[in-house]
C-alpha cells in the first residue's frame, strides 16, 4: 500500500472535474484533483522515491515498488513553457514524500485562463487500486489517498 | 513495455503526414498534415492508452515514456 501526499493545499476534487480528458476519464490512471488557493505557493513530492520526471508544470515520482505518481500543476501549463514555475529538485534525484519539487502561483495560471487544478494520478493503477479519497480542503503533505492494490496493473502498458 | 514508436508513425499517416511532434507528460502532441489519413484504431493498438484529435492537432496519450516516445520518433522520421 502507498500513501499518498496531498502535493499542494486546496479542496479536494474528483478527477472527473479536471477540464482535460486525459484526466477525467482517467487515461492514464484513477487519482483525485485538488483545486489550489491562488496565491504563490511550493508543490510537494506525493510519495517518497525518484524524480523521473520534471517539468515545470508536471512531474513524476516512482517509489522503491515501482509505481509511479504524476502531479500535474493546473491544465494546459505546458503551454506557459515554464513561465512562473521555479524547479527546486533535480531530475532524476531521490526525494522524500512532502519534499518541495517545484514553485508556482496558481493565481497567476487562472489569470492567464487556464485552469489551476492538480490531478494527481496513480500511474496505471486500477480504477479500484485507490481509496479512500481525502474530502474537503487539504493542506501540502496531508494524506491524499491510498494506492491499495499490490503491484503495477501489467494490463496498460506504460 | 512502451508503446510502439514505429506504429505510432503508421497509425498518424506514416512518416510524411506529420509535421511536428511534442511530447508532453502524459501525450504526444502531433500536427499532422492530413487529419484523415489518422487510424485512431490502431494508435490504440500501437500501446495508446487514448487519442483525442481537433482539426489536424492530434494528441496520442502515451502515458510518461511520452519523451522517450517521442524521441524514438523523431530518430526515426528524421
Amino acid at each position: 500500500m502507498t500513501t499518498v501526499l496531498a502535493p499542494v493545499d486546496g479542496a479536494v476534487v474528483p478527477l472527473s472535474a479536471v477540464p482535460d480528458p486525459v484526466f477525467s476519464q482517467a487515461m492514464v490512471g484513477p487519482g483525485a484533483a485538488i483545486d489550489p488557493p491562488r496565491r504563490p505557493g511550493r508543490a510537494l513530492a506525493p510519495i517518497a522515491g525518484r524524480l523521473v520526471k520534471l517539468h515545470p508544470h508536471a512531474y513524476v515520482v516512482v517509489g522503491g515498488d515501482g509505481r509511479g505518481v504524476l502531479v500535474h500543476l493546473g491544465i494546459d501549463t505546458v503551454q506557459l513553457k515554464g513561465a512562473g514555475f521555479e524547479l527546486l529538485a533535480t531530475e532524476g534525484e531521490m526525494v522524500r514524500a512532502g519534499q518541495p519539487v517545484v514553485a508556482w502561483d496558481p493565481g497567476m495560471v487562472e489569470a492567464g485562463g487556464r485552469s489551476p487544478l492538480c490531478p494527481v494520478v496513480a500511474l496505471d493503477a486500477t480504477s479500484g487500486a485507490v481509496g479512500p479519497v481525502a474530502e474537503g480542503e487539504v493542506r501540502a503533505g496531508d494524506e491524499l489517498f491510498q494506492w491499495t492494490e499490490t503491484g503495477p496493473d501489467r494490463s496498460r502498458d506504460v | 513495455m512502451v508503446a510502439d514508436a514505429r506504429a505510432i508513425i503508421a497509425g498518424l499517416g506514416g512518416a510524411e503526414n506529420i509535421i511536428e511532434i511534442e511530447p508532453c507528460v502524459t501525450r504526444l502532441r502531433t500536427e499532422v498534415r492530413d487529419a484523415s489519413r489518422v487510424d485512431q484504431r490502431a494508435l490504440r493498438a500501437a500501446g495508446a492508452h487514448g487519442v483525442m484529435a481537433a482539426g489536424n492537432v492530434v494528441q496520442v496519450i502515451v502515458g510518461p515514456q511520452a519523451d522517450v516516445i517521442a524521441s524514438d520518433i523523431e530518430d526515426l522520421i528524421g
